[in-house]
């Protein structure tokens, strides 16, 4: 009988392909020794896209800019992300992945969860500094996430920063929550309660909207009758959010509205039509179209004529501070570990970063407490600011 | 202490609740055609709907085609995507286990969700307003008018639908087919076309549906939960009874109002569910669907 | 080309794996398996402790829903109750993780079998539907209950193993590999059974099956009970795992995704759960691979999680339509084959 040469060769060849294929990923260093890595789970695509591909262009921007000024002496970054459709197991095994490849010191992460999980390992590898999208409260506690940080005020310090600009404009007034049934939801509103009765402010309701509702119609009759003098929104990106406006306004409702960071991008606020003029929020960053004197800010707009969302900011501002403290750190002789850029990055004081946030920055904890309040004007379409920056 | 109750809070509350049971109805309403003719479980309707919105906004914002004509076309469109469906996966699996075809419905769904977020992206959107803005006062009480609007709608379609079904052939015809089939194709009626038929109505009446909801709520990829919160209506109805969809919509709407109002945004899907695990013990085949009896 | 398989005793007829090829090919796998880890990077590690979980799972689903014919969306919530107890019992207790695994499958157990209980009222899509309901009930005692830690979920400690941490993947293969093989082992012995040959006549017709003689709602709990324990004890690992339990963490969606799995893999076989959990885990990373590869990568990248969506969604309208009986039929054919070879049929 013909044997078809199917036999003990090829499954050999076959079984040695496979093994090599199994451990090629060790043998694979994708790096030149000399660079410093910033690996990322970045959400290209899901729920958090439109975030995600800002960080992405953000980051990748300052990257280019700096490897283009020389890098970090002499040294170039490397950027390399991965797309994780906004879910914690697919960031995991970006991580993973991205970290068997590369020799990586600085991560960016792409959600609560993500930087909840992977903390021991951060803690376990020790060479990592990492920052992320995420604004939670509990991340900011130096303690127990000893090597990651916010780029920005976490989730209660920007409900601080609405409530004292409140304090301030209209003393003794009520405030009202409105809030998504999520971890993203829920994070800031007892604190925030508390330091609102410290200000001497009233929170007549709270009121929690579950995930993916559609009709808010009852949530806006609770609303009406606590008649409060602000509103501030929290845990949503657009929706429910101008359908309460509407139908508040509608109701005869005076209540001037707020909301948190993910709401405030320049594209989004626009989004919610006529009844939305005069929304306000918190915004650590300067917005793309921002006219007062900002060197870096100039320099994306040579780069990038059209807008470009918070989102890119954010990611080009985490990018410099991973850099400034890589930079620090070998400055001041030391390997990069975990720690060594942790330290780094608090040894940041009154650090100017060339006009994103408008005050000179000190990092002292986990995050940068420092906002200001914008206000939607919907005939020019923009984000027109309401306040001075605000130090917590 | 009664003296003190606010009967004009829960009259509102109740009102809106009403209200916002009759979008439930609607979207009920197409997922009973589809259970009465074919006996298949479509538990892909919220997506149908999402695909309805998103038609909708495509031709009204993208396109800026005027309502008259934008509307209709999203139907149209949605009702297309019911026949394609109805012919590729539906038709295939007659005969199988009715968890086999709603196995396909659930794979359907995931399916319309990727092919929406590869299309438009998964980014929240809102639908060009195109209802009357003046509240809707009943006495003291405030209804938004969207809402309003969108229950007379929903209204308004069942009572059609219910005429249909009484009077006109083809209405007959899915009654018929309904009951049973080998009988139906003995008095000559064209079976395949039938549950065709069943389809395209549905899948109509669900982008009616998704365009109002959309309008009130804005559209996103994730639009499709609203299909859970139908399938308890339609428990509570009766899989295939039209005016089960009419009144389940409407005591669902006003029990997730109530606890909503009473015990806290977090309470509603929970007291749906109650409501679902409790009807599911005492009545299993709703208010008034029909009864079904095993035989050996 | 094997010609006939003669057994000559009750026991041989019921063995598991009766011939010598199959018996040399299960040694080959099991030193496959336990040189993978010291071959295999982190990354790939990883996948396969993920892997190794859903198969735990899936199997669990498997003997509800393939065997028993009981359709289950609560797979997930069930998991979660068990990946809760273990997070708490390992916070606040501080027990062995043996115990905190058993006792993690038994509140998963007990929280099947009152999900089970309607199951004599209502059959079929009424139950599955029931079992959403279950799964949302639970999601809203994790979000909401101060002692599962809320929206915020608990951060679980690692297992700890005569004081060492099980802290890597490497580590984990360890404990995460043998716990599946014997729940698999558990599994397919549970066929060999009077027990489990109870759960096929109830799927096949539950009337005739009481009518034999079999108390209908006894087996149901049972079966309720035992898929849950499996969920439970995955769960559990899960928490190990990824050391951080969330409410979110355990969405209808992975309900979805066993059942998934189960279908994609064929449903009434231990073969087709394994195959099944296998495939639907690796799917996502080898589009991934396809995607590097491909010249256009960067801008594919963008499609890539809705790709993901339709391609799930595609696997199991495709599967019930043209496969009905999973990967294992399609396993089966290929084996036939060379069982049969050079002769067709």
């Amino acid at each position: 009988m013909h044997q078809t040469p199917t036999s003990p060769r090829r499954r050999t060849l076959l079984a040695a392909a496979g093994a090599a294929a199994l451990t090629s990923p060790l043998s694979v260093l994708a790096q030149g020794a000399e660079e410093i890595v910033i690996g990322g789970s970045i959400p290209l695509t899901g729920v958090f896209a439109f975030a995600g591909v800002g960080i992405n262009a953000g980051m990748g921007d300052y990257v280019k800019m700096l490897n283009d000024a020389g890098g970090i002496k002499g040294r170039k970054v490397k950027y390399v992300p991965e797309d994780t459709g906004y879910k914690v197991d697919v960031s995991v095994a970006a991580f993973k992945k991205i970290t068997s490849q590369n020799k990586v010191n600085l991560y960016y992460g792409d959600s609560t969860g993500f930087s909840k999980t992977i903390n021991p390992e951060l803690d376990r590898n020790g060479n990592i500094l990492m920052a992320g999208a995420s604004f939670a409260t509990e991340l900011n506690d130096p303690k127990k996430y000893p090597n990651q940080f916010l780029v920005g005020p976490d989730y209660t310090e920007m409900f601080g920063i609405l409530l004292k600009h409140i304090a301030k404009e209209k003393p003794g007034a009520k405030v009202a929550f409105v809030y998504s049934d999520s971890e993203f939801g829920r994070d800031p509103i007892e604190s925030s309660e508390a330091m609102a009765k410290q200000l001497g402010l009233s929170v007549p309701i709270k009121i929690m909207t579950p995930a993916g509702s559609v009709d808010v119609s009852t949530e806006v009759i609770k609303l009406r009758r606590a008649a409060p003098d602000y509103t501030i929104f929290h845990g949503y990106i657009l929706a429910p959010i101008p359908e309460f406006i509407t139908q508040g306004k509608q109701q005869g409702m005076t209540s001037k509205w707020m909301g948190t960071f993910w709401t405030m991008d320049s594209s989004t606020v626009m989004k919610m039509g006529e009844a939305a003029d005069g929304f306000m929020g918190v915004m650590p960053y300067r917005y793309y179209y921002d006219t007062e004197k900002a060197p870096m800010l100039e320099k994306i707009r040579a780069l990038r004529p059209e807008y470009q969302s918070t989102a890119y900011i954010q990611g080009f501002l985490a990018a410099m501070l991973f850099t400034e403290s890589a930079k620090r750190c070998l400055d001041a002789g030391k390997p990069l570990t975990g720690p060594n850029l942790k330290a780094a990055l608090n040894s940041i004081k009154d650090f100017d970063t060339g006009g994103l946030i408008g005050v000179p920055i000190t990092i002292s904890g986990n995050s940068i407490p420092v906002g200001r309040v914008y206000r939607a004007d919907m005939k020019a379409q923009k984000m027109v600011a309401a306040s001075d920056w605000i130090k917590l | 202490m009664t003296g003190n109750f606010d009967w004009a809070y829960l009259f509102e509350i109740s009102l809106t609740g009403i209200a916002g049971g009759g979008l439930y109805a609607l979207a009920a309403l197409a997922f009973v055609m589809v259970y009465k003719a074919t006996r298949v479980v479509n538990i892909a309707i919220g997506e149908l709907l999402m695909v309805g919105a998103y038609l909708f906004f495509t031709f009204a914002s993208m396109f800026a085609l005027p309502l008259w004509l934008a509307i209709p076309a999203a139907v149209l469109g949605t009702g297309l995507l019911g026949a394609v469906i109805e012919r590729t996966m539906i038709r295939p699996l007659l005969g199988e286990p009715p968890i086999s075809v709603f196995m396909v419905t659930v794979g359907l769904a995931s399916v319309l969700v990727g092919l929406v977020e590869m299309i438009w992206t998964a980014d929240q959107r809102r639908l060009p307003d195109f209802m009357p803005t003046q509240p809707i006062m009943v006495g003291d009480a405030f209804l938004a008018p969207k809402v309003f609007w969108g229950a007379l709608i929903a209204v308004v379609f069942i009572a059609a639908v219910l005429v249909v079904f009484r009077f006109w052939r083809g209405g007959v015809a899915l009654r018929a087919t309904a009951s049973d089939q080998a009988a139906a194709y003995s008095v000559g009626i064209n079976v395949p076309r039938v549950f065709s038929l069943a389809w395209v109505a549905s899948a109509m009446l669900a982008a009616i549906s998704g365009i109002i909801v959309g309008s009130i709520g804005g559209i996103s990829s994730s639009m499709g939960v609203f299909g859970l919160s139908v399938l308890v209506v339609v428990i509570v109805g009766g899989l295939d009874s039209v005016l089960g969809a009419l009144v389940g919509g409407i005591l669902i709407g006003l029990i997730e109002a109530l606890a909503g109002a009473y015990l806290g945004g977090e309470y509603k899907l929970l007291a749906t569910f109650i409501v679902l695990v409790a009807v599911l013990l005492v009545r299993p085949y709703g208010l008034f669907g029909t009864h079904e009896i095993e035989r050996l | 080309m094997r010609i006939g398989t003669l057994k000559e005793t009750y026991i041989a007829d019921a063995a598991l794996f009766d011939s010598r090829t199959q018996k040399v090919w299960l040694a080959v796998g099991a030193a496959l398996l336990v040189l993978f880890p010291f071959m295999a990077s982190d990354y790939w590690l990883y996948l396969a402790c993920l892997v190794s979980i859903n198969v735990a799972s899936a199997t669990g689903l498997n003997i509800l829903t393939g065997y028993t014919g009981l359709v289950s969306l609560g797979q997930a919530a069930f998991m979660g109750l068990g990946a809760y107890t273990v997070a708490v019992l390992e916070t606040k207790v501080g027990t062995p993780f043996v115990l905190n695994l058993l006792t993690g499958g038994f509140v998963a157990m007990l929280g099947g079998i009152v999900v089970g209980i309607p199951s004599l009222r209502v059959k079929g899509l009424y139950l599955a539907i029931a079992t959403i309901a279950a799964s949302f009930i639970a999601h809203f005692i994790f979000a909401n209950w101060k002692f599962t830690g809320g929206t915020g979920g608990l951060s679980v400690p690692p297992a700890k193993l005569f004081g060492m941490a099980l802290d890597t993947s490497f580590r984990l293969y360890w404990l995460i590999v043998p716990v599946t093989l014997l729940m698999l082992l558990g599994a397919a012995n549970l066929f060999r059974t009077r027990v489990g040959r109870a759960f096929i006549a109830i799927r096949d017709r539950d009337i005739s099956a009481e009518v034999l003689g079999i108390p209908l709602l006894r087996y149901k709990l049972l079966s309720f009970g035992l898929s849950s324990f499996y969920a439970g004890v995955a769960g559990g690992l899960w928490a190990y795992f990824f050391r951080v339990v969330t409410p979110e963490s355990f969405p209808l969606l992975m309900s979805i995704f066993f059942l998934a799995a189960i279908i994609v893999g064929g449903m009434g076989s231990i073969l087709g759960g394994i195959l099944g959990a296998v495939f639907m885990t690796m799917v996502p990373e080898l589009l991934k691979l396809v995607v590097d590869l491909m010249p256009g990568g960067s801008e594919l990248t963008v499609f890539l999680s809705p790709v993901r969506t339709v391609i799930f969604g595609l696997l199991i309208i495709g599967f019930l339509v043209f496969e009905p009986h999973g990967l294992a039929e399609v396993w089966r054919r290929v084996r036939r084959f060379f069982h049969l070879w050079p002769f067709r049929n």
